[in-house]
């Protein structure tokens, strides 16, 4: 008894291996995974200048643009929380599948740049072309007890298997409308 | 200090650490075997590598900083006031982010890679920084002892991190007080022990002086702050002359080097000590350990104007190649210094440490003796060529 309660609190990379075994495995279940497939929600609400609030269930977090652009600076603009939601999903993914493998991480970063395609567009001095990012860089460094074949492994795998990532990867159709109240 | 020997033959400091000794290291760190153990471990590696220099003809040797982490982290564990921080761990703290972070992406390396000892609390020593590297060499060998410390200046400014460290320090300056006194303190015992050679290292002055924007800090945390060059070399060598005061009886020498930490030449920092030898000259110190192996090092006319001023301790290999530098090419170098420069004002050493992080050796400990078995060999030709 003592011992498996032992297991049951057991913890790898923070997490629960034994509950994430489980989680995972009621993914199984149609209902399960139609309610963790979505939707997922988040509402921004305007501020003043630049800066806005996103809130998301319980959470809420600021964005802002740069002071260059006669913004505040609060906080970071939605661009930059773009390549930060990429590699925080990486993250999620990378340590979801080492944990799942009994594999030890000490460190991970994710380092993740890109530039803008046409910035003009978002100025209103062109007409054509992509004020998007031209493209994303993503590296991630990782310190675990693991060979590197097995390292790499667990990136493919958190690569392939992340929604963020993925709906950028694919250029996931964006529906939008609008009203003027 | 004279030496009975002409062209005495030395070590940097650190030699390459065994596998065993790095994976004895890393569960020390990590919590997961006692010290009794680890030291015992590091006992075997110190023997190894004494051993080994003794057979290579090294007159004054080192225990090849087997026990440290690096040849400045480790005081983290002898010090209490310290802790070592990855950057990771600093970035909470960091005023200019953005510029650490144009670093890790010029240096391509993740922030949990960079550590720093940083001051978190009083500095507080313990029992001492090297004495028991000292006791156990004594132990161990007969031949001449260097301990290399971390200078003062090194220790001050890598160990200030802004948003923690002015918590129990007013000002940088406050705290060279005590970095001062507990070097001091550190080089009275190591006398009273019999060490021969103390070697104060300053490599980050090169970075000071050559550092680009972008790479200026290769090894400290706490570099990226710009500062004006000329009041860091003075700062230093006034915290360099209050830590040797009124000590006689041991040779001092200031190591500075441009970096050590790649086998890639073109990363590492180059330019000749020109701009940084006046102020290295004020310090009351005996001997100059530099590097001049490699072209990155610049010409040793720059002595001319400094001549006999102070023994230098020639860099006559590159401790990050495979192929070992003939005894003839040493001799050849030497020769050139020995132009203008007395002769028995002249040690011989690497450029460099072999192995100045535990986790990333620049050699083999089979090439490292090799190479250190030229510069033996070459210092017995030039022995008979000048006696």
């Amino acid at each position: 008894m003592a011992q498996e309660a032992q297991e049951a609190e057991a913890t790898l990379n923070g997490l629960h291996p034994k509950k994430i075994e489980a989680i995972l495995d009621s993914l199984k279940d149609e209902k399960v995974c139609k309610a963790v497939s979505g939707p997922w929600k988040s509402r921004i609400v305007w501020q003043n200048g630049f800066r806005v609030k996103a809130y998301m269930r319980k959470h809420a977090i600021e964005l802002d643009e740069p002071a260059d652009l006669d913004a505040t600076d609060q906080a970071a603009s939605a661009h930059e929380q773009l390549l930060s939601a990429i590699g925080s999903c990486l993250t999620v993914g990378f340590v979801l599948n080492a944990t799942k493998r009994g594999i030890k991480i000490h460190d991970l970063e994710v380092a993740l740049e890109g530039s803008f395609d046409n910035i003009l567009k978002w100025a209103g001095h062109s007409d054509s072309g992509n004020p998007g990012y031209r493209g994303i860089k993503a590296k991630m460094f990782v310190k675990a007890d693991a060979d590197e074949k097995t390292l790499r492994e667990l990136w493919k795998l958190a690569l392939d298997g992340s929604p963020v990532t993925q709906s950028v990867i694919r250029g996931t159709p964006v529906t939008t409308e609008f009203e003027a109240v | 200090m004279a030496e009975t020997t002409l062209f005495p033959v030395t070590v940097v400091g650190s030699m390459p650490r065994p596998p065993w000794l790095v994976a004895a290291l890393r569960k020390r760190q990590a919590g997961e075997i006692s010290e009794a153990d680890f030291q015992a471990v590091a006992d075997r590696a110190v023997v190894e590598t004494v051993r080994a220099q003794e057979a290579a003809g090294v007159d004054i040797l080192t225990d090849g900083e087997q026990r440290r982490d690096n040849f400045y982290s480790f005081v983290v564990e002898k010090l209490g006031g310290m802790r070592l921080m990855k950057v990771s761990e600093l970035m909470d703290y960091m005023k200019d982010r953005a510029r650490y972070e144009e670093v890790l992406r010029a240096l391509d390396v993740p922030a949990f890679a960079i550590k720093s000892p940083i001051v978190v609390g009083k500095l507080r020593e313990k029992n001492g920084l090297a004495l028991d590297e000292m006791d156990f060499l004594k132990k161990n060998t007969t031949r001449k002892i260097k301990i290399p410390l971390p200078g003062p200046y090194m220790l001050t400014r890598s160990s200030w991190f802004e948003g923690l460290s002015d918590k129990v320090y007013s000002s940088p300056e406050e705290l060279s007080r005590d970095v001062v006194k507990i070097l001091r303190k550190e080089i009275l015992a190591l006398k009273a022990r019999g060490v021969d050679f103390i070697q104060l290292d300053e490599p980050i002055l090169s970075q000071i002086v050559y550092g680009a924007e972008s790479t200026e800090t290769f090894m400290c945390a706490a570099l990226p702050n710009r500062r004006d060059p000329i009041e860091e070399l003075e700062l230093a060598v006034r915290l360099m002359n209050e830590t040797v005061a009124g000590i006689d009886g041991v040779r001092f020498g200031v190591h500075v080097c441009r970096g050590n930490w790649s086998r890639r030449e073109d990363v590492l920092l180059k330019g000749n000590y020109g701009p940084m030898l006046p102020y290295l000259m004020k310090m009351n110190i005996h001997q100059l350990v530099l590097e001049f192996a490699t072209p990155r090092a610049g010409e040793l006319e720059v002595f001319k104007e400094y001549r006999n001023e102070k023994e230098i301790g020639l860099g006559v290999v590159n401790p990050r190649t495979d192929e070992v530098e003939s005894p003839a090419e040493i001799v050849a170098r030497v020769k050139q210094l020995a132009k203008f420069y007395d002769p028995e004002k002249i040690f011989l050493n690497p450029d460099c440490g072999f192995g100045t992080f535990a986790e990333r050796n620049v050699n083999s400990a089979e090439t490292a003796q090799r190479k250190l078995a030229a510069i033996a060999a070459a210092a017995q030709q030039l022995r008979k060529e000048f006696a």
